[in-house]
């Protein structure tokens, strides 16, 4: 079909340079791909689920620690080279909660304080600041201090002092990008009192103190992350004796209800006994902690902040997404699994007919364009047809002699028709008007029917209410790795989709290589059309429109010759799916008709969009979940989820290799089918959706004499490829 | 990229006769580009240490089953004529190693029958080594002092590929009996060294000391070496391109998971994994070898590295003798950069630190280029042609021209 197309091309020229940078028609769909994994990878880095690191240095000795930090109070000033410490005046109470803020627990904890007009410390972490950073929004705008427990809560005496810059930098950036301020104060993770420094972690902390920063442990432990009660809770942090006390609690970490409760009522119990609840500066009576940071290093918080929040979100829409598409691909399996079965099972009863035994002559159209090579054969293949048949051979505008060849062969009802080159549709149009038969079987000018091929296809059409049959194209060429994968696609396509397609009566393609129409039929939807690059899809389609059925005929067979590199695969699947939006496209009307018009528009046209549009659109998210399971884990789960998916699918590829009677052994190539084919399918259809939403829309109409469409195939060895778009195995 | 790729494998058909041997002036360069990746790789992997470069690219397993290829081509004279030559031709290049590190090693004051690793008789039996090596030969664990010229490891990391030799050797000889064996029965003796590694190579089947080693090593290739018969008596033609490719693939997800769960010291380094080792280099080398698109030239843009291919080709056991005592001896040459007077200063001196290996990795070429002009031609000698100084065939070329 694509003749008057490749020929444009070939003269314009223009588009060679197109083609030269052969990854131009990859990149968008790339850089789609590339810039989902990396939020899908920032998303796991505030997640923890990258560089995250639970050990914990065992304690070791003391003896490097001065003795006045060892016997003094919780915060630790180290700035500029001092090493004293502070401890709070008595009824001066510090509360301080760790690890958040968390969603839930922090907003509980803030509307205790408030209740009770307190405030409090809270260190936060930098991976739970980036993602929550309304709460500390409200932390800080209730009059809280907030202060630094890191970026995603290592110890940091095992960590080397870039990690330590990084983990102050990084969570900084975090608080900077939610308020705009920065902080002074700092919690190490996994600490306790100032007693418990030592050899490993006074180095840490005077290094910190050299950032310019406070250290803040606690000298009251609630333990509050036992869980011991909100009796305990409230006993851990009461001091003796009206002291001042810094109090360990924690907002975030899992369930902190007791923490809450035992809040609630700490509170008004120690205000009783004189207690003020203050921020660690107002009960230090020092400077404010926190600073105002304003230009670039406010921007690039608010960037961090941003980019964390949309990758939060980005995942959630692609983990639907996953959904979506893991129930499509299931369901549509299982109904697949069903309607098959259901339909070879009616086939092939053996009283199944389709009506009276059709014994009349058909014509038999074979367009051809450059076919000098293999046109002796599908002829020959012809002559030995079981059925009476008159041979209609449509050469349009060859330059190696097909036609010649074909005169050549000098065999009875065989004719052949000459035409200037004009394009598949003209030719099968100019062949239907000069058939001399009612019925009438379309195939390539490269394909082989076997004797029985043509007697099998035109037998529905003793049911008059078939307008068009289907026939079984297989491949031929199935030895090659991409040979072997077209194979299962093709056994698959015919014996599963075909089927279910005819159950649910929207098949939405005749493959052009073996297909038989009532020619009344043809007539009323006025023949082929050029509208599209798929004419047969499109031809399909108006035969639903128009109230006939379309079947599918599993016994008649026709060998063709699939595409034997990736470029020929590449040009032909782009034409196919672009094709196939277009006839969607074109026929989207049906939706609102009424009849059988209606019905397929309401029935098939969605199904079909489902299918063959919209589900391959996220059919790329399986394996970016899949690199992304790898890399992150859990690895094995996802490994074993994908074999899964890999296990049905191959249960149902070998139920289509069995209603076919195949051999299994080639089923043996489907991991790697599902590894290195799908993807090149789904970025061929990425590719024609961008086409159909950029310039393509515009030119929908004359794309095919623009040639814009063929470009990116890339150029197609000439014999082949005019043939090529007609074997569609799927729909 | 891929597309390109696979349009050029997929074009070239394979009209290629199984047994006939193609004519002896064209050399296969698909065979020679896989070998000269082999040996860039050999000598980045011992440079950096990367343990992904061992999967990347088995270089091991091609350059074994490269060999078989021609070893199995060569079979079709009489064996014992053809395993002379073929220890003749690698000898002589193995000596003039073994002299210049075994001086090494006795001025360094190494003595093998006091080291403690080898010890006594034994010790100086292990010499041999040297001279056939039948095992591979023994070197001292350190030698000179750390703070010296070259590294205190420096021993082991010359002659520490001289395993392959002894691994070459025992393929030389054993040919022609595997050879025997395999028009019989090609199967079983294709898979066979696969079941030989799953055996000794997990630690099913324990054999001590250098026998084992050679065992093991021997089992680990020998799958390899067989695909080289098998790739030059047609056997591998005969299987349908995507059942090889298929089951290939299997085989090498078997190789991963494998080595997932059986990591060693660096990790993914498959030369710490057998049978992971075997069976991906089985499975990569399949697939190279099932492409194998027979080129007479070097197609497209790969023209340009042509006479690349065919120096390295031609000496490929002197780069391979030769590439890792250089890569100690870039170490004290790339010292002197920290001496030079412009060089003086701290950010210079971190970036030259952050670079080192990079720059060694520059520096190596030069001096294999030396070793080539200067010990190259013994390979020449071995194989009784003229000796030739600088062998990358453009005298050849030029001639043919003409």
């Amino acid at each position: 079909m694509a003749t008057r197309t490749r020929r444009s091309r070939a003269a314009t020229g223009v588009l060679g340079g197109f083609r030269r940078s052969l990854p131009m028609r990859l990149l968008l769909p790339l850089l789609a791909l590339v810039a989902l994994m990396a939020m899908l990878m920032l998303r796991g880095y505030v997640h923890s689920e990258v560089l995250a690191d639970h050990r914990v240095q065992a304690p070791v000795a003391s003896d490097r620690v001065p003795d006045r930090i060892l016997e003094g109070g919780p915060v630790i000033d180290t700035r500029g080279g001092r090493s004293q410490s502070l401890s709070l005046r008595d009824h001066r109470l510090v509360l301080t909660f760790d690890d958040g803020p968390d969603p839930e627990w922090t907003p509980k904890v803030l509307d205790v304080l408030k209740k009770h007009d307190a405030h409090a410390v809270f260190f936060v972490t930098g991976t739970m600041a980036s993602r929550y950073p309304d709460l500390v929004r409200r932390i800080v705008a209730e009059g809280h201090e907030v202060g630094l427990h890191t970026f995603n809560h290592p110890d940091l005496s095992l960590q080397s002092k870039k990690r330590i810059d990084w983990e102050l930098s990084q969570s900084q950036l975090a608080i900077t990008g939610a308020v705009g301020i920065r902080t002074a104060l700092f919690r190490p993770p996994y600490s306790s009192s100032a007693s418990a420094l030592d050899n490993r972690t006074w180095p840490v902390t005077k290094y910190i103190g050299s950032r310019g920063y406070i250290t803040v442990v606690n000298d009251t432990d609630s333990e509050d992350w036992r869980k011991p009660g909100v009796e305990q809770i409230m006993r851990n942090s009461t001091p003796e004796d009206g002291r001042g006390a810094i109090v360990l609690m924690h907002d975030s970490g899992g369930d902190r209800h007791q923490t809450v409760q035992a809040l609630d009522r700490l509170l008004p119990k120690l205000q009783a006994r004189g207690y003020e609840f203050d921020t660690l500066t107002e009960a230090l009576g020092a400077v404010g902690a926190h600073t105002p940071v304003t230009g670039i290093d406010l921007w690039k918080g608010r960037a961090w902040v941003f980019l964390v929040t949309a990758s939060d979100n980005i995942t959630a829409v692609l983990v639907v997404g996953l959904a979506v598409i893991g129930f499509l691909v299931i369901s549509r399996f299982l109904l697949m699994l069903l309607l098959s079965g259901v339909h070879a099972r009616r086939v092939r009863r053996r009283d199944f007919r389709w009506g009276p035994p059709v014994t009349e002559p058909v014509t038999v159209l074979v367009p051809a364009y450059n076919e000098a090579k293999c046109i002796e054969n599908t002829v020959r293949s012809l002559m030995a047809s079981e059925h009476p048949i008159e041979v209609l051979v449509v050469d349009d505008g060859s330059s190696d002699g097909t036609a010649r060849i074909v005169e050549a062969m000098n065999l009875p009802n065989v004719r052949v028709v000459r035409q200037l080159n004009a394009g598949k549709p003209a030719a099968l149009n100019r062949g239907l008007a000069n058939a001399s038969h009612d019925i009438i079987v379309m195939m390539d000018g490269d394909t082989v029917f076997e004797p029985s091929t043509v007697g099998e296809l035109v037998q529905p059409f003793g049911d008059p209410g078939v307008g068009a049959v289907a026939g079984n194209a297989k491949v031929g060429n199935r030895d090659s790795l991409i040979g072997a994968w077209q194979h299962i696609e093709y056994v698959m396509g015919f014996n599963l989709d075909r089927r279910m397609y005819d159950m649910l009566r929207c098949m939405p393609t005749i493959p052009g290589a073996v297909g038989a129409f009532r020619r009344s039929a043809l007539e009323r939807v006025g023949g082929m059309s050029e509208d599209t690059l798929a004419e047969d899809t499109d031809i399909t389609m108006a035969m639903h429109r128009d109230g006939w059925r379309v079947v599918y005929a599993e016994k008649a067979r026709a060998w063709t010759e699939a595409p034997e590199t990736v470029q020929q695969l590449w040009s032909q699947r782009y034409r196919w799916s672009y094709g196939t939006m277009q006839a969607i496209w074109k026929h989207r009307g049906a939706l609102l008709d009424r009849g059988p018009s209606g019905r397929f528009g309401r029935v098939g046209l969605p199904l079909v969009s489902l299918f063959m549009v919209v589900a391959p659109l996220l059919a790329p998210l399986i394996d970016v979940f899949l690199i992304y399971g790898l890399v992150f884990g859990p690895t094995q789960k996802t490994i074993m989820a994908w074999l899964g998916v890999l296990a049905i699918q191959a249960v149902c590829a070998a139920y289509a290799f069995r209603l076919d009677g195949e051999r299994m052994t080639h089923l043996i190539s489907l991991p790697l089918q599902q590894i290195l084919y799908r993807q090149l399918m789904y970025v061929v259809l990425l590719q024609s959706w961008i086409t159909a939403l950029t310039g393509g829309r515009l030119r929908w109409q004359k794309l095919r004499r623009t040639g814009v469409v063929e470009a990116p195939g890339g150029p197609v060895p000439r014999q082949r490829a005019s043939s090529d778009d007609e074997r569609r195995p799927v729909g | 990229m891929t597309q390109e790729h696979t349009q050029s494998t997929y074009d070239i058909p394979r009209q290629q006769e199984p047994s006939a041997p193609p004519a002896p002036a064209g050399r296969d360069r698909y065979l020679d580009l896989l070998r000269s990746i082999a040996l860039v790789r050999v000598v980045a992997y011992h440079l950096f240490g990367w343990a992904w470069l061992t999967v990347l690219f088995p270089s091991m397993g091609v350059m074994f089953a490269l060999a078989g290829s021609l070893m199995a081509r060569s079979l079709n004279r009489p064996a014992w004529g053809v395993v002379r030559g073929r220890i003749r031709r690698l000898l002589p290049p193995l000596w003039a190693f073994g002299a210049v590190v075994l001086t090494l090693l006795f001025v360094g004051e190494w003595s093998p029958s006091r080291d403690p690793d080898h010890g006594g008789v034994q010790g100086l039996v292990e010499l041999i080594g040297y001279v056939v090596p039948i095992g591979a030969p023994p070197y001292p664990a350190h030698i000179g002092s750390p703070s010296g010229l070259l590294e205190d490891t420096w021993a082991e990391q010359a002659a520490g590929p001289l395993w392959y030799l002894r691994a070459y050797l025992w393929f030389v000889i054993t040919s022609p009996l595997l050879l025997w064996a395999f028009r019989r029965a090609p199967w079983p003796t294709l898979l066979a060294p696969l079941g030989l590694t799953a055996l000794v190579g997990t630690g099913l089947v324990a054999v001590p000391g250098e026998t084992g080693n050679a065992v093991g090593d021997f089992a680990v290739y020998g799958g390899c070496w067989v695909l080289g018969f098998a790739h030059h008596e047609g056997l591998l033609r005969q299987v349908p391109r995507y059942l090889a490719v298929s089951c290939s693939t299997l085989l090498m997800a078997f190789a991963l998971w494998w080595a997932a769960g059986h990591q060693g010291p660096n990790g993914w380094d498959l030369n710490d994994i057998p049978l992971a080792q075997a069976t991906w280099s089985f499975g990569f080398v399949v697939i190279l070898l099932q492409y194998s698109p027979s080129w007479r030239e070097l197609p497209g843009r790969l023209a340009g590295w042509d006479r690349l291919v065919t120096l390295s080709n031609n000496r490929a056991i002197t780069i391979y003798l030769w590439h890792n005592l250089l890569i100690m001896a870039t170490f004290p040459i790339l010292d002197l950069l920290y001496e030079l007077p412009f060089l003086q200063s701290a950010t210079v001196e971190a970036a030259l630190d952050s670079t080192y290996a990079l720059w060694t990795f520059v520096l190596v070429w030069p001096l294999i280029g030396l070793a080539i002009l200067g010990v190259g031609w013994i390979e020449d000698l071995a194989a009784r042609r003229k000796p030739r100084l600088w062998p990358n065939g453009a005298k050849k070329r030029a001639a043919r021209q003409r």
